[in-house]
């Protein structure tokens, strides 16, 4: 059994940000790195299907694309337990599709049995990516997935969406698909600090990125808006400004 | 970050008669156990305000005779040449970072006890102390009051030798200055008493001669309270305060306004139980309202909002800041650089005061483990040197304020990572459910900065959840092992008091509970009548029993001790919480341990009593608030059971353990428990406390070899 997780180093604003000179990105200097929360969720749900089937030569397998900084989230995942970590050598932050093709030919040639994405990453918040490379495999693609039966042996699974209002959709798929896991689907392991250093030791392999193709989309400005009209503050005890607040709501509602 | 053009006011100069103060935070006289003897102590701490921003830095009251001697407290003196050089020290160091320096002239009269200098103190009346025991004053004839006068004078003159840039004439506390000024303290029928011009003749005169002596390059400050809340024979604003501010205007530079006497000073340095930040505003803009000078005082003030508000709605001149300051003497930088989420808020738990109040121990901060370590220690609050053996990765076992500080001051020294591991589903140990007793909410507060501070650290992880047993431990890959486990109330009554067990005291009986059975479990205290056992002394046992009179229960609360939580005397939180206890209806009973409980019944003997005759209380649950045991279980398996040996070949070198783990001890001390262990993790023997600088006097001898 193999699962390709497909994960993301995402960046998270300091207190304070700089814009790169070019006005296209955040200066890197103001950006503090992470894996990408929803990822964590994809890779503990692996993780917990191979412990579960208990098999020889079962694997878990993290890809990811971008520059030598994105070993430090392969390496989270391994310390998690993953088994081996691919990364595809993207400059610059990409737009999905430039990912999604990127990361394709990696996982086909994995032949995975089940391929798993987050959502959506907390800086870009396209969820589009795992979608777009279900798409270049040809494989069925599931998304928002809150709960995962899955029958290796029929090749089936049935999974919960989560969607707006708290309803839940009920989906029957195919596998080998692809899913892109929501958090909250199980409670992600922490790493000790033996496994960190064991993760070290575990194979990221590097590869270059494959084919050109047309980004989805070009980012043409990165900027602060500007601040619109201060707050009205509201005086009083909390009997007379919560009478200020109701009247507020009722002349805005009218 | 620049400053937010908001908070400019805070950082414009303002004139202080011949002086210019560079911008609006002041930092109030306060004690720190230092006075004028331990000089070296007393500069350093003064001066980490200075270079933390503050435009202004004060001694402690300050003596300014051996009539005037507050042993066993410690307050600064201007008694000879020797104080002059001592405190020039810490005027020095300040004028270095920009601060002007000021020196509270103090008289204490009958306040002043003399227990070191033997001396008599002089009052308005001779009517004993009502904060000293068996302390009467001389009553004043007409030269004792000049004589006094010179006092005043001459210590000025020091001051202004010294280096000081501002003497205050100190009346606020009901020290002689106000004494005179009050009914309650002034019953004279000369003219320093009675109408209003004579009680503040003595204090008029004061300030005169001291402008006369030093005012042509020292401003002159004056402090006074506007409340004393003792009715008619208190200080009163209207009837005293406000015509005396209008008397002496021309002659005084700068108001520092507060209220309160002595006796009940937390009136001013209010407790967080008590009273919200800012709760002087009301005196303050008074005085303000009427007067030409820089007005300023205090309020607890962390909130940089709340300071500009008092500046622009024409409350305060300057932003006052005792606590705050001692908490976080960065609190003016931190603002400058927008950098809010570092301001380390002050709690109001009065533990600093505390220090004062018992006698003179050097100052402790529950939230600034570095406050009064600054020169003997060498701890700077803001900076840390990176660790020699920041190679290392470090586990800390429980997220309590031991250990939060402890992962906190590691990631700062650079460690290559350090992980929290912690049992909950979020940091904070016991200060998770404390701050939720009445009254207690600030206190969170030791929680809440810690929290964002090790978010901001990316090398320290918190880890919760997650339960480490002692082979846990052992296979985490740390090389250093820190267990911060915490302790928790005992559930058989064993207790300081008497040293032994309650008999029939089990918290595993409905009818028996613990703390953290009613506060953490939630287990229902039955019944309707409860009896509170508290050998304890300071907040739990009284925090526990107006949590439950609150709900409706009739409560008993029984002591060994003469008081309820003596502790709280040195907070200044008791006397409210006599109140609290009394318009509750907490029955109080003093002197008494318990000698057996069972199911509806506890009975007691007076401590006193040499026939032991038996005292019984019918109550429904009894609440255990006896001592605490260290959580040490972990630390004990891994130390005597797997053992060093086994630990080294799982590649753990160093074993330690902080905080309540080792022994209860006040929040303060957990806080400096971590800081003290993290700031020595690269001493040859990180277990044990390094040597400080002992300020002191050495003899000259030679010395027989060891």
């Amino acid at each position: 059994m193999k699962i390709v997780v497909c994960i993301k180093q995402v960046a998270a604003l300091g207190d304070e940000v700089e814009f790169s000179d070019d006005g296209l990105d955040v200066d890197p200097d103001y950006l503090e790195l992470a894996l990408n929360e929803w990822d964590g969720y994809a890779t503990e749900e692996a993780l917990r299907i191979c412990e579960q089937a208990g098999g020889e030569g079962d694997e878990v397998v993290v890809v990811s694309a971008g520059g030598e900084e994105v070993d430090a989230a392969l390496r989270r995942c391994l310390a998690m337990g993953a088994d081996r970590g691919v990364r595809v050598e993207l400059a610059g932050r990409a737009d999905p599709f430039t990912v999604a093709r990127a990361l394709a030919p990696v996982v086909a040639r994995e032949q995975p049995d089940l391929v798993f994405a987050g959502v959506q990453s907390s800086d870009a918040v396209q969820a589009a990516t795992g979608i777009a490379l279900a798409e270049l495999l040809g494989l069925p693609g599931v998304a928002v997935v809150n709960k995962l039966d899955w029958d290796a042996a029929a090749r089936r699974a049935r999974v919960h969406r989560e969607l707006e209002g708290g309803l839940v959709d009920v989906v029957d798929v195919e596998t080998p698909a692809l899913l892109t896991i929501q958090t909250g689907i199980n409670e992600p392991r922490y790493a000790t600090l033996r496994a960190i250093k064991q993760a070290e030791q575990k194979e990221i392999v590097v590869e270059a990125a494959a084919g050109d193709g047309e980004p989805a989309y070009r980012v043409r400005r990165m900027f602060v808006p500007p601040k619109g009209e201060g707050a009205e503050m509201l005086a009083g005890d909390p009997a007379q400004v919560a009478a200020r607040i109701a009247e507020l709501v009722k002349e805005r509602l009218a | 970050m620049a400053r937010d053009p908001k908070y400019d006011i805070l950082f414009e100069p303002i004139q202080l008669g011949p002086k210019t103060m560079k911008n609006r935070f002041y930092q109030i006289p306060h004690c720190n156990g230092f006075g004028s003897e331990k000089p070296m102590n007393q500069a350093h701490f003064r001066a980490m305000k200075a270079e933390g921003g503050y435009g202004a830095c004060c001694t402690e009251y300050c003596s300014i005779s051996p009539e005037s001697d507050d042993s066993h407290r410690v307050s600064a003196r201007l008694w000879d040449d020797g104080d002059i050089k001592n405190l020039s020290v810490m005027c020095d160091m300040l004028h270095e970072y920009g601060a002007l320096a000021a020196a509270e002239l103090w008289y204490g009269g009958p306040h002043a006890p003399c227990m070191e200098s033997r001396c008599t103190p002089k009052g308005p009346s001779q009517i004993p102390s009502d904060f000293e025991f068996l302390t009467y004053p001389i009553e004043m004839d007409k030269d004792d009051i000049r004589y006094v006068q010179k006092l005043y004078v001459d210590a000025a003159k020091r001051a202004r030798i010294a280096g000081f840039d501002i003497v205050y004439v100190y009346g606020s506390h009901a020290y002689l200055p106000q004494q005179f000024l009050t009914p309650f303290y002034n019953h004279r029928t000369d003219e320093y008493g009675g109408s209003f011009e004579n009680r503040a003749r003595f204090w008029r005169e004061t300030i005169e001669q001291v402008r006369e002596a030093v005012g042509d390059d020292t401003a002159i400050a004056v402090r006074m309270s506007c409340d004393m809340f003792m009715g008619e024979a208190g200080t009163q604003l209207e009837r005293d305060c406000l015509p005396f501010v209008e008397l002496c205007d021309e002659i005084v530079d700068v108001w520092d306004i507060n209220v309160s006497g002595i006796s009940e000073w937390g009136e001013d340095a209010t407790p967080s139980r008590f009273y919200a930040a800012g709760r002087m505003l009301p005196w303050q803009e008074a005085v303000k309202a009427i007067s030409k000078k820089p007005v300023l005082g205090v309020g607890r003030f962390t909130n940089p909002d709340m300071m500009v508000d008092a500046i622009n709605n024409k409350q305060l001149d300057i932003i006052a800041t005792c606590r705050p300051s001692i908490s976080d003497p960065f609190l003016p930088k931190k603002i400058e650089e927008g950098r809010f989420d570092d301001i380390r808020e002050c709690i109001g738990c009065n533990v600093c005061i505390s220090r004062w109040e018992i006698g003179g121990p050097p100052i402790i901060c529950t939230q600034n483990a570095t406050a009064g370590e600054e020169y003997r220690r060498g701890w700077h609050p803001e900076k840390y040197s990176k660790a020699e053996n920041a190679e290392n990765d470090v586990l800390i076992v429980g997220a309590g304020p031991a250990g939060m500080e402890c992962a906190m001051v590691l990631g700062k020294r650079g460690m290559r990572r350090v992980h929290l591991v912690e049992a909950a589903d979020d940091m904070g140990g016991c200060m998770t459910w404390i701050p939720q007793l009445p009254g207690l909410g600030e206190w969170a507060r030791v929680v809440n900065y810690r929290k964002i501070q090790i978010d901001k650290l990316a090398n320290v992880e918190f880890v919760p959840k997650t339960r480490l047993d002692a082979k846990g431990v052992a296979e985490y890959g740390a090389e250093i092992v820190i267990v911060a486990t915490g302790a928790h109330w005992v559930t058989d009554g064993l207790s300081g008091a008497t040293h032994d067990r309650i008999p029939g005291a089990d918290a595993m009986e409905p009818h028996c509970l613990t703390p953290e059975q009613i506060m953490v479990e939630g287990k229902q205290v039955p019944g309707e009548r409860v009896l509170v056992i508290d050998y304890d002394g300071y907040y739990m046992g009284v925090s526990l029993a107006e949590k439950l009179a609150l709900e409706g229960k009739k409560v008993t609360l029984l002591t060994q001790l003469g008081t309820i939580a003596p502790y709280m005397h040195f907070t200044l939180e008791a006397p409210n919480m006599h109140r609290k206890l009394h318009k509750l209806g907490v029955e109080i009973v003093p002197y008494h341990v318990a000698t057996a409980i069972e199911p509806g019944r506890v009975t007691s003997v007076h401590v006193y009593d040499t026939e032991g005759h038996a005292s019984t209380w019918d109550v429904d649950g009894v609440v255990l608030v006896t001592q605490r045991r260290s959580d040490e279980a972990l630390y004990r398996e891994l130390k005597d059971s797997v053992g060093m040996d086994a630990l080294r070949a799982e590649g753990v070198e160093a074993l330690y353990r902080i905080g309540d783990c080792e022994a209860p001890r006040l929040t303060a001390d957990c806080v400096f428990s971590g800081h003290r262990l993290a700031r020595e993790i690269d001493s040859d023997n990180p277990a044990i406390p390094k040597p400080y600088i002992r300020e002191r006097k050495v003899i000259e001898r030679e010395l027989a070899s060891v």
